[in-house]
């Protein structure tokens, strides 16, 4: 099969390899080798994020993460930022549906000490977990929902969307953030039960990448984690698998006071691991990626009806995926205008297809995306992470990009035919209102869940 | 679980930031480039001496129109054809304007530098600035506007602005201009923008990533090295003056469930012998959630998932320059807390503010900040684009090519008192301009009882 247009020999792998190793308690290790630049990334993927929380406690994974980096059985108080930092390393976290993932970028001389933090917390968390972090945090936590999402215009988009595109009960119907209630119900004991269910050495991939000795780091590995007890507690988070289409359009406008109108929508994806999901990302590519795509073209350019038009892809393992749709409107023009446009560029795209032309230009931005995500220590351990806790094998990280080369023009016109379809599409129309408007009705309904 | 004792540190691979190799072209462009072995994604930072404040009375935003008109075709391309040929190349380009000049930023996979390149010397030597393409970017501008006023953190570092430089700077008015200038702008202002301000010979091409397979010599001369424009002026730079008289303006936001914070005055930039200093006392005071404002105001209080410190260059001269030094940095504590807590959080800034004034930093903190600092730049300089932009920062700041490698050795020598005193002179309790987005009508009594200043309300 002829692949696309490459940037180089080997594209994106450019020659990495990695290896593959499992503790007698289940850890599964990643290394990967890269001495030009005298620094090593830490990744370590726990298989636990929001799909796995229950109702009424939505937000705990993110909560969770955060109380982390308050300290464990060797390590005092805010000590793991403390002495990471102290030793030119940086760090975080960050949780998302699938996954919490803990990371830190070292200079290569201080690796060791990023390996015996990671395993003390993984360890022994509840140690040092007590009330008064939790209150702190729990401050600390519904100070970032204001700051993120309900103080900025548009904030909530992406909740209500995520809320219209999955069914109620669904376990991808609520965001990582969680709710107020919720994170305001979240207690001592459900974050130390969380600890006890979810972060165990068989629940986590740990990934090493940089200008590393192999075995030197591997016995470090076992030296630290080695004595972490392995347990089963968890429980699979509830079934996510749901019909390829929708089957209708879900809808909800709301009013709210946003400096301009908006349309925005979520296309129901083939799962994140197949050959369609990237034949979808192409297709989205070609629509709605960069200032030479299809609704830029129109609606920015031609029409000059919206200020910014495009489409980005939300990738899911656990779930259908997500085509995300944000078009803000220029001036005074209505919401259906726009949307007569973008319908009419879906259908004309879903019957011709992608032109020789965009497939290269959708393949080359692509490809200089994987080009960036693996020409860091830090990307490329995540990376690693990323397909051994998802797909079970963190090799396919380093051939993802052959694979979105590989894909062909029909496959793309027949993944945007079988999905990017108004009866597959949950939509949110903002309509502006002035601050006095405030009291009549800020989250009016239609048609939603339906 | 077992549990051993924390490892101690291994010995250190020195590591040193890029020297770039310096060089001019026939047509006077400046050329700096640097091997980054294996970076496959090449970093071009280009330097536009095209300032702000050199944009015409009433014209405030033609800069920036400008440089988005860069890349909206040439005398060879449309701006349809112009933007799918860049995509095509796996290319994304950026340009902006700011106080200093104008930069423009391309990033590509090494194997199409040259197409790419020959892409971005097209706009720079034939931009086409077509009417009908000015008219929908002008129009665009003037759509963006309300978002921006919108959006919290933006509107605060609108007001500060406003608040610290007088009116008649261009320092005092937003740099991509007013609903009011934007739609004055059209294709002829944007063209004599364009020939008065942007020529190679006051140009800089930074050029960074894995330059092995790459004959750069020969990639330039075909590229930027067609390119060609006069002497051009020196013009004269005005001093940078602002009233940081302790104040305090809240701009009204009813119903708003946090407060945005910004507050900030001016002072010394990278030529002031104090910088070193300034960087690290800043550090400890809000570079990281340990310092000094984030260990009370998120980990003791948890107001705020995070309040910064920090210093950001507005624009430098050269030193010998006739003018003198007229550099400056904005100097600013930002972030965001919830309504209610605004009053309490304010108080204990101000606190951490009069306790670091009156003991002074410990050696600790002092020792740790260096680490960091020092010890994250291998880091920080993995990426062709963080080594180019940090190259071309000191091309704009007039600031020698070795300047940050430098600068690592003096964050290294540069004691505690150094920087207590450094830190404590950047933010005098009395002289900080306090700007709070937020809802008056929950926060104004409390924050004048706090009497960090005199408070008045603005609208939003």
């Amino acid at each position: 099969m002829p692949m696309g247009h490459t940037a180089t020999a080997q594209a994106g792998s450019g020659g990495l390899t990695a290896t593959e190793h499992r503790l007698a308690n289940g850890l599964r290790v990643v290394l990967s080798e890269d001495h030009l630049t005298p620094v090593a990334a830490v990744c370590l993927w726990y298989d636990v994020g929001s799909r796995h929380e229950v109702e009424g406690r939505t937000g705990l994974a993110h909560l969770f993460e955060h109380l982390m980096f308050q300290g464990s059985g060797q390590v005092k108080g805010n000590g793991h930022f403390e002495l990471v930092q102290g030793a030119g390393g940086s760090l975080n976290g960050t949780t998302s549906f699938e996954r919490t993932n803990y990371f830190e970028t070292m200079p290569t001389h201080q690796l060791e000490l990023a390996l015996w933090l990671e395993a003390d917390r993984m360890g022994s968390l509840l140690a040092a977990l007590d009330e008064e972090s939790m209150e702190n945090q729990r401050d600390v936590v519904k100070n970032e929902r204001r700051q993120r999402y309900d103080n900025v215009p548009y904030g909530t988009a992406f909740e209500k969307l995520t809320a219209l595109a999955y069914p109620e009960g669904h376990p991808y119907h609520h965001t990582p953030i969680g709710s107020m209630a919720d994170l305001d119900a979240a207690t001592l004991e459900d974050a130390q039960a969380f600890f006890r269910t979810y972060y165990a050495p068989n629940n986590a991939v740990l990934s090493v990448v940089g200008d590393i000795d192999p075995e030197q780091t591997l016995a470090w590995i076992e030296k630290y984690f080695g004595s972490i007890p392995s347990h089963d507690g968890k429980q699979p988070p509830r079934d996510g698998t749901l019909p390829g289409i929708i089957g209708e359009q879900l809808r909800e406008v709301v009013k709210e006071e946003v400096p301009a109108r908006a349309l925005m929508a979520a296309y129901r994806l083939p799962h994140d691991g197949t050959r369609e999901c990237d034949a979808a990302d192409l297709a989205l590519t070609v629509l709605g990626g960069g200032e030479s795509s299809r609704l830029h073209n129109r609606l920015v350019r031609r029409d000059r009806t919206a200020v910014a038009a495009g489409f980005g892809l939300l990738r899911l393992a656990g779930a259908p995926s997500l085509g995300w749709l944000d078009v803000k409107t220029s001036g005074g023009v209505e919401v259906p205008q726009i949307e007569a446009a973008v319908d009419e560029e879906l259908a004309r795209f879903a019957e011709e297809g992608p032109t020789p032309e965009e497939m290269e230009r959708a393949q080359a931005q692509l490809e200089r995306e994987w080009l960036d995500r693996l020409g860091t220590v830090a990307g490329r351990a995540d990376e690693l992470c990323r397909y051994a806790v998802l797909f079970g094998d963190p090799q396919l990280a380093l051939t993802a990009v052959g694979r979105v080369l590989d894909v062909t023009a029909d496959e793309v016109k027949a993944a945007a035919r079988a999905h990017l379809r108004p009866d597959n599409r949950a939509v949110l129309v903002y309509e502006p209102v002035e601050p006095a408007d405030e009291t009549d009705g800020t989250d009016a309904h239609e048609g939603a869940d339906k | 679980m077992e549990y051993h004792p924390q490892p101690t540190a291994g010995e250190a691979r020195p590591w040193a930031f890029p020297a770039p190799e310096r060089g001019a072209l026939p047509n006077g462009l400046t050329v700096l480039r640097c091997h980054r072995p294996g970076q496959q994604v090449v970093a071009v930072e280009i330097f536009l001496d095209a300032p702000l404040d050199a944009e015409p009375e009433g014209l405030d935003g033609v800069a920036t129109i400008m440089a988005r008109a860069l890349s909206e075709g040439t005398d060879k391309r449309s701006a349809e054809e112009f933007a799918a040929e860049l995509e095509r190349c796996g290319a994304t380009l950026d340009a902006h304007a700011d106080h200093p000049g104008l930069r423009v930023s391309l990033e590509v996979p090494v194997s199409r530098l040259t197409k790419a390149l020959g892409l971005v010397a097209e706009a720079l030597r034939a931009p086409a600035f077509a009417e009908s393409e000015i008219e929908r970017l002008v129009g665009n501008r003037l759509d963006e506007i309300p978002h921006e006023q919108a959006n919290p953190a933006r509107r605060a570092a609108k007001q500060l602005s406003k608040e610290l430089f007088p009116a008649t700077a261009r320092m005092s008015r937003p740099r991509q201009g007013t609903e009011e200038t934007v739609r004055r702008i059209d294709a002829t202002a944007v063209r004599a923008f364009f020939d008065a301000h942007v020529r190679p010979s006051t140009a800089t091409a930074v050029v960074v990533g894995d330059l092995t397979e790459v004959d750069l010599d020969a990639l330039l001369a075909e590229t930027l090295g067609d390119w060609s424009g006069n002497a051009g002026q020196a013009r004269p730079v005005p001093p940078i003056t602002a009233d940081d008289t302790g104040r305090v303006v809240v701009v009204d936001r009813p119903g708003a469930v946090q407060t945005q914070l910004l507050i900030g005055r001016i002072g010394a930039d990278r030529h002031d012998s104090v910088w070193p200093a300034q960087v690290l006392g800043t550090y400890c005071l809000g570079g990281t959630l340990t310092s000094r404002l984030d260990r009370v105001l998120r980990e003791e209080k948890g107001y705020t998932y995070g309040v910064r410190a920090f210093g950001q260059v507005l624009r430098s001269t050269a030193p010998g320059s006739s003018s003198g030094s007229t550099g400056a940095a904005m100097l600013a504590i930002s972030g965001s807390v919830d309504t209610e807590s605004t009053g309490p959080a304010l108080d204990d800034l101000w606190k951490v503010l009069r306790t670091l004034a009156a003991e002074g930093l410990t050696d600790a903190e002092r020792e740790t900040a260096v680490q960091n600092l020092v010890g994250v730049a291998p880091l920080k300089y993995e990426t062709a684009a963080s080594v180019a932009g940090t190259l071309a920062d000191q091309v704009e700041q007039h600031l020698p090519d070795d300047y940050q490698a430098k600068l690592y050795a003096r964050l290294a020598e540069t004691g505690t008192v150094e920087a207590t005193a450094a830190v404590v002179n950047a933010f005098p309790v009395d002289r900080l301009v306090t700007v709070l987005v937020g809802d008056a009508s929950r926060i104004a009594e409390p924050v004048r009882a706090l009497g960090i200043g005199e408070v008045t309300v603005v609208s939003g």
